[in-house]
C-alpha cells in the first residue's frame, strides 16, 4: 500500500496540472486581497457600513487565517473536484488504469492509495494557501499601515482555527468524492470535473428556490450539501458579510441546521460517494 | 491490510512446474454476447505461443481475463499452478504485459515511467531501469518525455515495462506495431531470447509472417472459439496442397469429397485446392483417372501459416 501511494505521490507531483491548481489557488487568494484592499484603500462609500467595516477587519491579522480558510472552502472546492477527478480520470484517458491494475496488490489499495495522495495533496495545498493568506495579510498591514499587533494569538484562538482547518477540509471532501465517483463511473476526466463542479453550483440555485418556495420544501436543502456547507463555514469568526462561505458564497437559508446535523449529512454523502466508487471500481471489467 | 507481495504460490503437489499458464473452459459473456467460449489453453516455460485471430475474435478478452482485468463468466485462469483468483497479486506479480498497446503517462519521461511502475510493483532495484532501457536499445532517449516518442520507441518501452518485474510469463500483444523493419527483427530476435530464459511469451499478433518465424505454437480464435491449436510445425505439415486445374471443376470437387483420405477441397476459380493430406499427388491424379477425369495442371502449394489462417477463419484479416 505504501508503495503505491508512492508511486501516485510521484505522478501526482510530477504532473504539471498539481502545480498549476496550487498556483491558482494562490492567485485567488491575492487577487481576493488585494481587490479587499483596493476597495478599502479607495474609501467607497458602501450603502452598509458594517461592511466596510468587515472588509477593513478581514485584511486584518487576526482574521488572515480565518479568511483564508474561508477562501480556500470557496475556491478549493473546484479546485479539490479538479485534482480527484483527474487523479483517477486520467487513468481511463490514457489509458493506464490497464498497467497500474496489472501493477498493484488489489484494486481496492489502487483505488485507496490514490484517494490517500488526493487527500495528502489537498492538505498540502491548503496549507500552502493559508500560508499565502497569512502572508498577503502581513503585507497589506504593512502597506495599509495598521498595527503588527500578535496579542490575538492565544492558545483558544490557535486551537479554534486549528479546529476550523479541519471543518474546511470537511467541507472539501464530499465534493472532491464527488469528482472521484464521477470520473469512475464516467470511466474519464471530464464527467468528473463537470458533474463535480455543476453539482456544486447548481445545488446553490436549487437550494434558493426551494427555501423561496417555503414550507416543507424548503426543508428540503437541510439534507442536501450546499446548506450544510454554509453551517459548518459560518463557524469561521469572521466579520459581518464574510461568514457562511460556501462554494456559492452561502446566506440562503434563513435557519442554518445545527452542526452536528450538518456533520452528518456531509459525513453521509461522503460515506455514499465513497462506497458507490469503491463497489464501482472493484466490480467492473477493464475493457479496451 | 496484508502485503501479499512476498507470498509466492507453491505448486500443488503433481503439478507441472513447467506450465506457467492454464485455462479450463474459460468463457466471457457480454450480456447476449459470447466473447469467449470453453478457452481451453496451456503454456508452457520456455515457449513462445502464438494467439491469434480475426477482430473481434476475442484475443483482447482472453488476455484481460488472464490479466484479471475481466471477470471470466466460465471456467477459471490457473497461473504459475494456482487459481488467478486465489493469490492474484502473488501471480500478476511474476507476469509482464503490454495489452493491445503501450500506455504510459504521456507527461513522464521513459525513465520516470519506470520509476514510477517501479514503485508501485516494488522490489525493483534501479539498475534494473537501466538494464531493461538498455536491452530494448533505448537508454539513450529515457529522458525524453513519453509524448515526444515515435510509435516504435513507445513500443520499446512497453517491451522494458514487462520486463521490470522480472517476469516468468510475458503477454505481448502486437509489439511489432509501429517499429520499423530494423525494430522488427530486433523485436524477432528479442522474443525467442526471453523464451531461452525459462519463460514463457504469449504472442498476440497480426504479422503471421513474424508469428511463425518465432513461435513454437499457436492458436487460433474465431468467434471466441478456438478454430485449432497446435505446433507450427504440425500446422505446416498439413499440407502440402495440392492446385488442380480441370474442365468441370463442380464435378471434380464432388469426385473427390467422396474419397475419404481427402481432407478438404476448395473452390479458387477454375483451380481445386486440395488437401490430401500426406498422400502422393499420384495417388489423387490415379483416382481422378479411374473416374475419367483428366487434369491439366496438377502442382503442390506449400502452405505458410498465413494460408492456415486464413483457411480456418474464412480468409478474415487477422489486424
Amino acid at each position: 500500500m505504501i508503495r503505491l501511494i508512492s508511486a501516485e505521490l510521484f505522478k501526482l507531483r510530477k504532473r504539471s496540472m498539481t502545480r498549476i491548481l496550487l498556483w491558482v489557488l494562490l492567485g485567488m487568494t491575492v487577487l481576493f486581497y488585494l481587490l479587499l484592499f483596493a476597495i478599502v484603500q479607495a474609501n467607497v462609500s458602501l450603502p452598509n457600513p458594517s461592511a466596510a467595516e468587515g472588509m477593513q477587519n478581514a485584511l486584518g491579522l487576526p482574521n488572515a487565517v480565518p479568511f483564508a480558510l474561508n477562501v480556500l472552502s470557496a475556491f478549493g472546492t473546484v479546485l479539490a473536484i479538479i485534482l480527484a477527478a483527474s487523479a483517477i480520470g486520467s487513468e481511463y484517458n490514457w489509458r493506464t488504469i490497464r498497467v497500474m491494475l496489472t501493477s498493484s496488490e488489489s484494486r481496492f489499495k489502487l483505488l485507496s492509495s490514490k484517494l490517500i495522495s488526493v487527500v495528502i495533496l489537498t492538505l498540502i495545498g491548503m496549507v500552502v494557501g493559508l500560508f499565502g493568506g497569512f502572508i498577503m495579510s502581513l503585507i497589506t498591514t504593512a502597506i495599509g499601515g495598521y498595527a503588527f499587533d500578535f496579542t490575538f494569538a492565544t492558545d483558544e484562538y490557535l486551537w479554534d482555527q486549528f479546529l476550523q482547518f479541519w471543518r474546511t477540509f470537511s467541507v472539501l471532501v464530499p465534493y472532491m468524492l464527488l469528482g472521484f465517483l464521477f470520473a469512475i463511473a464516467g470511466r474519464s476526466v471530464m464527467p468528473g470535473i463537470a458533474l463535480g463542479i455543476g453539482i456544486l453550483f447548481l445545488e446553490g440555485f436549487f437550494t434558493f428556490f426551494m427555501i423561496l418556495a417555503g414550507g416543507w420544501i424548503a426543508r428540503i436543502p437541510d439534507y442536501l450539501l450546499s446548506v450544510n456547507v454554509d453551517a459548518i463555514t459560518a463557524l469561521n469568526d469572521l466579520p459581518q458579510g464574510f461568514g457562511g462561505g460556501g462554494p456559492m458564497g452561502g446566506g440562503f437559508s434563513s435557519q442554518a441546521p445545527e452542526i452536528s446535523h450538518a456533520f452528518i449529512v456531509l459525513a453521509g454523502y461522503s460515506l455514499v460517494f465513497i462506497v458507490l466508487a469503491f463497489y464501482l471500481f472493484q466490480k467492473r471489467d477493464v475493457t479496451g | 491490510m496484508t502485503d501479499q507481495a512476498n507470498i509466492e504460490p507453491q505448486p500443488d503437489a503433481g503439478q507441472d512446474d513447467n506450465i506457467v499458464l492454464r485455462t479450463i473452459g474459460l468463457g466471457k459473456s457480454f450480456g447476449k454476447l459470447k466473447a469467449v467460449s470453453d478457452l481451453n489453453l496451456e503454456l508452457r516455460r520456455g515457449e513462445v505461443f502464438g494467439f491469434l485471430g480475426p477482430n473481434g475474435a476475442g484475443k483482447s478478452t482472453t488476455v484481460g481475463m488472464i490479466l484479471g482485468l475481466i471477470a471470466p463468466t466460465a471456467g477459471s485462469i490457473e497461473l504459475f499452478g494456482h487459481k488467478l483468483n486465489d493469490n492474484r497479486w502473488a501471480a500478476l506479480r511474476r507476469v509482464g504485459a503490454i495489452i493491445e498497446e503501450p500506455a504510459f503517462y504521456p507527461y513522464l519521461s521513459g525513465w520516470d515511467n519506470l520509476v514510477m511502475l517501479a514503485r508501485a510493483i516494488g522490489g525493483v532495484p534501479r539498475a534494473k531501469i537501466t538494464d531493461v532501457l538498455e536491452r530494448v536499445n533505448l537508454l539513450d532517449r529515457a529522458r525524453d518525455r513519453y509524448s515526444h516518442y515515435s510509435m516504435g520507441m513507445k513500443q520499446r518501452l512497453g517491451i522494458a515495462s514487462t520486463l521490470l518485474r522480472d517476469p516468468e510469463l510475458i503477454i505481448l500483444d502486437e509489439p511489432a506495431n509501429g517499429l520499423d523493419p530494423a525494430g522488427t527483427l530486433e523485436v524477432r530476435d528479442l522474443i525467442p531470447q526471453l523464451a531461452h530464459e525459462n519463460r514463457a511469451v504469449f504472442l498476440c499478433s497480426h504479422l503471421l509472417h513474424e508469428v511463425e518465424l518465432v513461435c513454437d505454437r499457436v492458436a487460433i480464435i474465431k468467434g471466441g472459439i478456438i478454430l485449432t491449436c497446435a505446433p507450427v510445425k504440425e500446422l505446416l505439415e498439413r499440407g502440402p496442397l495440392l492446385q488442380i486445374k480441370v474442365d468441370d471443376p463442380a464435378r471434380v470437387a464432388a469426385v473427390l469429397a467422396g474419397l475419404p483420405w481427402i481432407r478438404s477441397v476448395k473452390r479458387e476459380d477454375n483451380y481445386l485446392i486440395v488437401d490430401a493430406s500426406k498422400e502422393s499427388p499420384s495417388r489423387v491424379n490415379k483416382a481422378l483417372a479411374e473416374h475419367n477425369i483428366f487434369v491439366s495442371e496438377l502442382v503442390g502449394r506449400s502452405i505458410s501459416l498465413e494460408g492456415v489462417f486464413l483457411e480456418l477463419t474464412g480468409g478474415e484479416s487477422g489486424d
